[in-house]
């Protein structure tokens, strides 16, 4: 068990000709089952993208992202979305809740989506929400919640269908840094107890430092890996 | 479940495409009712003769009202067409004037006891060969007069005035729009035609009995299956298309209805679409829930329309000249299939909205 990525050579070019955007350009890691990565690059510099790439989001314009063996980059419709059913749990920079959903039902969507058995379900969303501290809000609409506590049911969300790659885009962007730490330790927690693999994209130092590597990224590039056939 | 859940947390919106839904399920609904219901006044007595086929005079153009046909035309339908059985049949419209006053029509029927032309008697007794002033009403005729077995009308056709006396009650129902009475033949003839001699004419039509005889002619005749002789009941034709016409509006409408409500909500839908894709759900899981919103709103609009219906119909039925509205367990479930059919053509179209979207959509900042 245990997820292992390799990505080999990553490009994203945005659009065609003129307005072409290259955000990312010739990325190349690998990782380690129960590995907690933080990446962290000036905005604009293809953080996201990147991630989404790895998430079966976006289709990458060059390069594979191997995970166990498969290249998601191939993926297509059915597979992709069966990869980000299955093998993905991402949080959203905006974390995108059902708004009218509760909290708890907004964590039991993902179990419906899969097809699980609900009753595992109900007791692992309860479970994710009580380690999240959300307990008391659990049947609150998610228009009805803070920031914060969307921020954490995004993250709840995220895990709960127990993926192997955990995808976060700036999870602390609307918490306070207190319960920010907390919430990328308790993340950490899960990846290391299941030898999950993490991904955090973030700006905020405090939290990288709890990573075991951070990645920096600018201008596509990881920083001190400059694409040598680049003219 | 989440298309469920929606509809319980977006309740307003939902409530209101039931209400439209329900509206334009009852109107189909009545029109239904009403094709039904104009249909069986145009003639549910001759759609129950006990015949095959009728034949008509070959210069009538299958006009029972012009057909006109000689004692040796009649024979001769009964010799040429090869039936195994033929009666004829006399039609005239005469008024008679009801307790209030007023002078309304009725379809008189000649015909001969013993011939398939008989109609089968309900209630009272059925007409023998010399109950020249004995008349057999239909149930429809006993409502509308306000009359009963045993009482007498007095029918007038031009300067005609005869007085009968109601025998027996029928449930053949309506010929031609009217409410219908039969009574002997040679009645039909003395007062229709006055002065009865050999030249006058002795019958509208043949009933004819037997294999093949649609579309038969001989000399003077034609005959027709039973359902093309409907068919060309003056007024039926264009009558059926209208309702026909206005039967596919309502099915339009109601799919058009579900549809583009559905388009819009998903329009507006389209981030959380992107969500739950991005979440790894296929367009089909999210199609399924817009069709479960879509099937139970049409759910709820019909199953609120079809007693509406129901009832409005009863409390029309009591007017004394009620608009003739039928309803048939099949017009209910006809109708009630086909809406549903239709709120689900409606939300095919947002279906392909739903697999338009893109997942990536969901990252937020990007465009
Ligand atoms: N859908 C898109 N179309 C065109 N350009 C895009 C799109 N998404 C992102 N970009 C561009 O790609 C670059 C990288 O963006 P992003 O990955 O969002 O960076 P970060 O997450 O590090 O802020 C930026 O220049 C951004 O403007
Ligand atoms: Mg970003």
């Amino acid at each position: 068990m245990g997820i292992r990525l390799t990505v080999r050579d990553l490009d994203k070019v945005y659009g065609e000709g003129e307005r072409a955007v290259h955000a990312v350009r010739g990325v190349s890691f690998a990782t380690e089952p129960g590995e907690f990565v933080a990446i962290v690059g000036p905005s604009g510099s293809g953080k996201t993208t990147m991630l989404a790439m790895i998430g079966g989001l976006l289709t990458p314009t060059r390069g594979t992202i191997d995970v166990n063996g498969r290249d998601i980059a191939q993926l297509r419709g059915k597979a992709l979305a069966e990869y980000r059913r299955t093998k993905v749990g991402f949080v959203f920079q905006a974390n995108n809740l059902l708004p009218y959903l509760t909290a708890r039902e907004n964590l039991l969507v993902m179990a419906r989506i899969n097809r699980s058995d609900m009753k595992a379900a109900r007791a692992r969303a309860d479970q994710l929400l009580e380690e999240l501290g959300l307990t008391a809000r659990r049947d609150a609409l998610a228009t009805e919640l803070s920031g914060g506590e969307r921020q954490r049911v995004a993250i709840a969300r995220a895990l709960m269908n127990d993926p192997e790659l955990v995808l976060v885009d700036e999870p602390t962007a609307s918490l306070d840094s207190a319960r920010g730490k907390q919430v990328v330790q308790s993340l950490i927690a899960e990846v290391k107890g299941r030898d999950k693999l993490g991904l955090m994209v973030t700006h905020d130092m405090a939290m990288a430092e709890l990573a075991d590597r951070v990645l920096e990224m600018h201008d596509g590039q990881l920083v001190g890996q400059a694409v040598a056939a680049r003219g | 479940m989440i298309g469920f859940l929606e509809i319980r947390r977006r309740k307003l919106q939902f409530a209101l495409v039931g209400l439209i839904v329900t509206l334009i399920s009852f109107l189909v609904l009545m029109i239904n009712g009403l094709g039904v219901g104009l249909n069986e006044q145009a003639g549910r007595a001759l759609r129950n003769f006990d015949a095959d086929a009728i034949a008509y005079s070959d210069r009538a153009g299958l006009s029972v009202i012009r057909s006109e046909l000689s004692a040796e035309t009649v024979e001769r339908i009964g010799e040429e067409s090869g039936a195994r059985e033929s009666a004829p049949l006399g039609y005239m419209a005469v008024n008679y004037r009801r307790d209030d006053g007023r002078v309304k029509s009725a379809a008189v029927l000649g015909f001969d006891p013993g011939s398939i032309g008989e109609p089968p008697v309900r209630a009272g007794r059925a007409l023998t060969a010399d109950d020249v002033n004995g008349l057999l009403a239909d149930r429809q005729f006993l409502r509308a007069s306000g009359l009963k077995v045993g009482d007498t009308v007095r029918l007038s056709v031009r300067l005609q005035e005869r007085e009968f006396t109601i025998v027996g009650e029928l449930n053949e129902g309506a010929f031609f729009f009217q409410p219908s009475v039969y009574m002997l033949r040679s009645t039909w003839r003395e007062m229709k035609y006055g002065m009865v001699t050999e030249n006058t004419p002795s019958a509208s039509i043949v009933l004819l009995k037997g294999e093949g005889l649609a579309g038969k002619r001989g000399t003077g005749w034609e005959a027709v299956s039973k359902s093309t002789a409907f068919a060309n009941i003056e007024g039926v034709a264009g009558q059926q298309s209208t309702v026909q016409a206005l039967r596919v509006f309502g099915y339009l409408i109601g799919g058009l209805v579900v549809g583009v409500f559905f388009y819009v909500l998903t329009l507006q839908k389209t981030p959380q679409i992107g969500v739950l894709k991005a979440v790894g759900a296929s367009t089909g899981f999210i199609f399924r829930q817009l069709l479960v919103q879509a099937l139970l709103v049409a759910l709820g609009g019909v199953v609120i329309a079809v007693p509406l219906a129901w009832l409005t119909n009863e409390a029309i039925k009591q007017a004394p000249d009620p608009v003739p509205i039928a309803f048939t367990t099949g017009t209910f479930v006809t109708t009630s299939v086909l809406l549903l059919l239709m709120a689900v053509v409606g939300v095919l179209f947002s279906g392909r909205q739903v697999a338009k979207v893109d997942p990536i959509i969901a990252l937020g900042q990007q465009q």
